[in-house]
């Protein structure tokens, strides 16, 4: 039954992902229900960075920005306004598409590598935007959320309902590439990435494909940034819309592989919780820590780039085929 | 007015720099075909060899100048052979990436060894100024800027006028006809990319008394030298001079008009200008 189950490797991944919910419901751990909240959250932030980058070929560097843009619009409007973070998780995903649809209109048609460099001038000018408006948004000194705990704020006392929170995030991003990939509007967005110009002489509207696939990817990393400053209850521009965070989309995403539905998911499962453990045991030499995992990341790329998820599933086909 | 030309003539002082490091980037662009995201940490490492031989050799880094070119370019050897050429012909996604994470692995790397604080060299010269007709320059600044301008001067020139140096050219233009030619690609690659990393290095020895070495020193001054390549002209070395000059010049007018904290907005405008408007840059050629 196994054996079945596994042609349908994503019936597989899907329930590991419905399934991974119990970890953070019956680990009496504080820490562990942690390190679950951030894999679920980094999974579907990775995730949505894969939903234009990895589908289309492209590699955005900037992509923090909508991340922070999230992050900063529901906080903004809470503080100042008292407005619940679930309104303004969807002020923060309007304005993020505003941005994605300027941004994207004039820098998406560029080849690789004057994208590349238009996403990571973006991101700094949103970065240094937060910076210097010190007034509007705190600057440097990052916002605090005061801590009132209630639904309608989005402020959870207890881990496992942030775990949930995500978890549901997580899966919604899934889901989302998983109807992508076999949908007419992904098979053209996979064509576009290939060979812009192949799948244009065949028909394809590539900006528009392009555009819209920009605009969904940035609306649900705009959700995670919101997400993320509800369980942190602290952001500040580094911990939201640095240059590291959007490489941690991009170590995720590239570990597990691009372009599928499940590779971020799996790079995470594997990084987020390797990543915390190593922090805690590592903290001693600062810099061990990033170091190894540049060093995977390189690895990884150099020799394996279609990332860990098509090794896993290779790998668990052949042993069933032996023990078969 | 005075004060103006002042500015404008600190400007063009930091220009000078800012080319020489873009030089380097755009030559590796534009013959390897590589967009080297790792650009600003073989700066860092320059800064810190630097840094170090003075510390531990007692030679200032105009002495060790030239110690510091040959340990750029064997760790350049060292870096293209396990890295750089074994993406030569991947995708770019693939090929940027590898840099990012290049970049990330000098970084952690740096910051392992040498730990985050700022190391400055402390000489004499630091503080060395010339009056000029009333306007003062800081003698390191232009000691920076007459070596750094020379240097992509001498390189432009290295270009034009020697066989390996039209060789480049030629491959930047067009690899297989360049092929044809006779021209071997894999040495020349190499060539290019250590005499990319040389430069850098060398902008690292004229920056270390001016501006301290710390591990994520890097960053700045690689967006800055992408910048200036853009504006300038990807693989066009004219394009990185002028370029580098410009954005040297925008920036002091931007911190003197408007203020510091909005200087890198400055030029981040000027760049998204170009990209949209003529993403070839000012001298670049407009085909691939």
């Amino acid at each position: 039954m196994v054996k079945k189950l596994l042609h349908k490797q994503n019936s597989v991944l899907w329930i590991i992902a419905i399934l991974l919910i119990f970890v953070p419901l019956l680990s009496k751990s504080s820490y562990f229900q942690d390190i679950a909240i951030l894999t679920f959250l980094w999974a579907g932030l990775a995730s949505s960075w894969n939903l234009y980058c990895g589908y289309c070929s492209r590699t955005s560097i900037g992509h923090a920005a909508f991340m922070g843009i999230g992050a900063y619009t529901s906080t903004l409007l809470y503080q100042n306004f008292g407005l619940s973070p679930w309104i303004g998780m969807f002020a923060g995903v309007l304005i993020s598409m505003l941005f994605a649809l300027i941004l994207g209109g004039a820098t998406l048609r560029l080849k690789g590598t004057f994208f590349v460099l238009a996403t990571i001038a973006f991101g700094e000018i949103i970065r240094i935007t937060v910076v210097t408006q010190e007034n509007l948004t705190g600057g440097s000194k990052g916002l605090i959320i005061p801590f009132k705990p209630s639904f309608g704020n989005m402020i959870f006392s207890d881990k496992i309902s942030y775990a949930v929170l995500t978890w549901i995030y997580m899966l919604i991003v899934i889901l989302i590439s998983c109807k992508l990939e076999h949908s007419k509007f992904g098979y053209y967005l996979i064509a576009v990435g290939e060979n812009t110009g192949a799948a244009e002489s065949l028909g394809v509207d590539a900006t528009r494909t392009m555009t819209l696939a920009y605009l969904l990817s940035a609306a649900f990393t705009s959700i995670g940034g919101t997400l993320f400053a509800q369980y942190y209850m602290f952001i500040e521009p580094d911990s939201v819309m640095a240059g590291s965070v959007s490489n941690n989309f991009i170590l995720i995403s590239i570990i597990g592989g691009l372009g599928t539905a499940f590779g971020p998911f799996v790079g995470s499962l594997i990084i987020t919780p390797l990543s915390n453990l190593l922090r805690g045991y590592l903290s001693f030499i600062s810099g061990l820590h990033g170091f190894i995992f540049s060093l995977i990341l390189m690895v990884v790329i150099l020799f394996k780039p279609s990332g860990l998820l098509p090794q896993i599933i290779a790998f668990v086909k052949s042993k069933n085929r032996k023990e078969g | 007015m005075q004060q103006l030309i002042q500015v404008i003539i600190s400007g063009l002082l930091a220009g000078g720099i800012y080319s020489l490091i873009s030089v380097g980037l755009t030559l590796t662009f534009g013959v390897v075909g590589i967009v080297n995201f790792a650009h600003g940490e073989f700066l860092m490492l320059a800064m810190y060899f630097s840094y170090w031989t003075f510390t531990l050799l007692n030679l200032d880094p105009y002495q060790s100048l030239l110690i510091n070119m040959v340990l750029m370019a064997l760790l350049a050897v060292v870096v293209f052979k396990t890295v750089f050429q074994r993406v030569l012909s991947a995708d770019h996604s693939i090929q940027t990436i590898l840099t990012l994470g290049l970049s990330m692995l000098l970084q952690n790397f740096a910051l392992m060894i040498w730990k985050a604080d700022y190391r400055n060299v402390r000489i004499p010269i630091n503080n060395a100024t010339l009056n000029l007709g009333g306007i003062i320059l800081s003698l390191p600044k232009v000691i920076a800027f007459l070596i750094a301008i020379g240097m992509s001067v001498a390189l432009y020139i290295f270009l034009q006028k020697t066989y390996t140096g039209v060789a480049m050219r030629a491959i930047s233009q067009n690899m297989k006809s360049a092929q044809l030619m006779g021209i071997e690609l894999k040495k020349t690659y190499l060539l290019a990319f250590v005499i990319g990393v040389v430069l850098v290095g060398v902008a690292g020895s004229l920056l270390i008394p001016i501006y301290p070495a710390y591990p994520t020193v890097g960053n700045s001054f690689c967006l800055l030298a992408f910048i200036v390549v853009v504006i300038g002209g990807l693989s066009s070395v004219p394009g990185a001079i002028f370029g580098g000059l410009l954005v040297g010049v925008v920036e002091s007018l931007a911190g003197y008009f408007i203020g510091p904290a909005y200087q890198q907005a400055a030029y981040f405008v000027i760049f998204m200008i170009v990209l949209l408007v003529k993403p070839t840059g000012l001298f670049g050629k407009s085909t691939t």
